[in-house]
């Protein structure tokens, strides 16, 4: 019998799937339903903006970046 | 079909069969929904059957096609399967025809032939108005309400002066509604705009109002209204001439009620809230048309567009390799747009510049609106003398902003259903099919047999079928 699980489809590169299933690891695998390939995983719909703020911080945290300054010209 | 109307379709496809019925009693609505909100194959589909005494076979209809056209064929018949405007019956030896819905079929005949007592396209008033208002009036009557409401979602976000001030023109309702549609939100106090705001102001008017309008029909069962009524209300305003008064004695108490929410939008103009009388503005009766598209609506275009950009509907924008951004206008909403993305630094007469800089994108990406809406806005708007280069903005301009957003956003993300334990390859294949026939595959993989769609009801439809067929 076919089945349709709702939820959010996230597409990203793999190193960012990483990031993704750190948290989720990290959270009681509380964000995602299912790991579908490299690039893709399927969220739950409810927890998609929590999981993207997280995601956001922890680039913040391990990707220092220089601010580049604003030059007039 | 244009894409204000789509979204009204979308709207439309989710309502409920005994809405439909309701709504299939009103000739305008019938004519409407057939006029802009069918794709034009179903358009035919439709007028071929319309006056077909029996049942219409499946393998009849299938003739008409050729092999190649099954993609069309089973997206046409789809939109009329979900607005239950065919319907599919087996007969005993299990061969499937299609009918039309009866009720659909009389209003549509109804509508053509001009017969029957209904009064569904608008009673014109029988007394002639003192107060006579003319077309140019409404015009500009309709202009000032929609740009207020336009100005009052902008306005406010990039903290313009007088932005305050123009907003008070703004209704406490409408203001209601634009939040309850996620257009604004309110954050300390102070109005900024959504994504889908900024979606929405970037629209072609027409589609403007239809998003407003779907908005407002959510809401019309909290406000004690009727959708049913609200919609034939509204089907039956785009069917009226501009310029000439209709009676209000002949309208229900939700569609008196609705009168004064119209008319604070710009789409139908009072002369004062108890009058017996109301004019459709060019808002109203541009409604159900396939406007733009129409060279016999040329007038429209051109006071529609004038109105929102300002007269500047060729284009007053001009981007420069170096990033920076010249636009030749002096109206507020468009510089109140411009600053959402672009840090303006000068102000003259007739021309504002600025600079779009790593900071101003990346804060209107924290915003919610997408590079694309951006680029769009910058295309679309974009100065004769820019149009004169193919694509219209600086290719280097056009990858920086796109850089810009993805480094703040990684991830791209789509709600809808994942399909999965088919039970063989040639199930997964067929409903695979089927799926990216409609148009709603988002991703697929085929080792795992599994894949994702944005929209599901047309699916389980399918797979109910097939196993009534199998069972």
């Amino acid at each position: 019998m076919v089945k349709a699980t709702r939820g959010t489809l996230v597409k990203c590169d793999a190193s960012i799937k990483a990031m993704l299933l750190d948290i989720d690891s990290k959270h009681r695998n509380d964000f995602i339903i299912e790991e579908l390939d490299e690039e893709h995983v399927l969220v739950k719909e409810t927890k998609i903006a929590e999981l993207k703020q997280r995601l956001q911080s922890m680039m913040k945290e391990r990707l220092k970046e220089p601010e580049s300054s604003e030059s007039e010209s | 079909m244009s894409a204000s109307s789509s979204q009204a379709l979308e709207y439309l496809e989710l309502l409920p069969r005994q809405t439909h019925t309701k709504l299939y009693e009103q000739p305008s609505t019938v004519l409407a929904i057939f006029r802009c909100m069918l794709p034009h194959l179903a358009k035919t589909i439709v007028m071929a059957m319309l006056y077909m005494p029996t049942p219409f076979a499946a393998s009849d209809l299938d003739a008409w096609f050729r092999p190649d056209g099954k993609r069309e064929r089973e997206k046409a018949l789809a939109v009329l399967e979900q607005l239950h405007i065919v319907v599919p019956q087996q007969d005993a030896h299990r061969r499937t025809s299609y009918e039309l819905y009866p009720g659909f079929a009389r209003s549509l005949r109804q509508a053509l032939e001009g017969s029957g007592t209904h009064r569904s396209f608008g009673v014109p008033s029988s007394t002639p108005d003192p107060k006579r208002v003319t077309v140019a009036f409404l015009d500009e009557y309709a202009r000032n309400q929609w740009e207020n409401i336009l100005f009052y979602m902008v306005g406010s976000t990039v903290g313009l002066a007088n932005a305050g001030a123009l907003a008070q023109d703004v209704n406490e309702g409408t203001k209601a509604l634009l939040r309850a549609g996620d257009f604004v939100k309110l954050a300390h106090g102070r109005v900024s705009i959504t994504r889908a705001g900024f979606t929405f102001v970037l629209q072609e008017t027409n589609a403007q109002v239809w998003s407003l309008l779907i908005v407002y029909l959510k809401h019309a069962p909290q406000l004690s209204m009727s959708e049913t009524d609200v919609l034939s209300f509204l089907f039956m305003l785009g069917s009226l001439e501009l310029g000439q008064d209709y009676t209000t004695s002949t309208l229900s108490a939700t569609q008196l009620q609705m009168l004064e929410d119209l008319s604070a939008f710009g789409i139908v103009y009072r002369s004062s809230k108890d009058a017996l009388t109301f004019y459709p503005t060019r808002l109203a009766v541009t409604l159900t048309s396939d406007s733009g598209a129409l060279s016999s609506s040329e007038p429209l275009a051109k006071s529609l567009v004038s109105s929102n950009r300002d007269g500047s509907a060729q284009g007053f924008i001009i981007v420069e390799t170096n990033y920076r951004l010249y636009a030749y206008t002096s109206s507020l909403l468009q510089i109140a747009v411009l600053s959402l993305f672009t840090k303006l630094t000068t102000r003259f007469p007739n021309l504002v510049s600025g600079k779009l800089t790593k900071e101003s994108i990346t804060r209107a990406v924290k915003l919610g609106i997408s590079s694309a809406q951006i680029l769009s806005y910058l295309t679309s708007h974009a100065h004769p003398q820019m149009q004169k280069t193919q694509p219209f903005l600086p290719p280097t301009v056009m990858d920086q902003i796109r850089l810009w957003e993805y480094e703040g956003e990684r991830v791209e993300t789509t709600n809808g259903f994942l399909m999965k334990e088919f039970s063989s390859e040639s199930e997964y294949r067929d409903v695979l099919s089927y799926a990216e026939s409609l148009g709603v595959l988002v991703w697929k993989s085929d080792a795992k047999r599994l894949f994702f769609v944005d929209r599901v009801e047309q699916i389980s439809l399918y797979l109910q079928k097939k196993k009534n067929r199998s069972g």
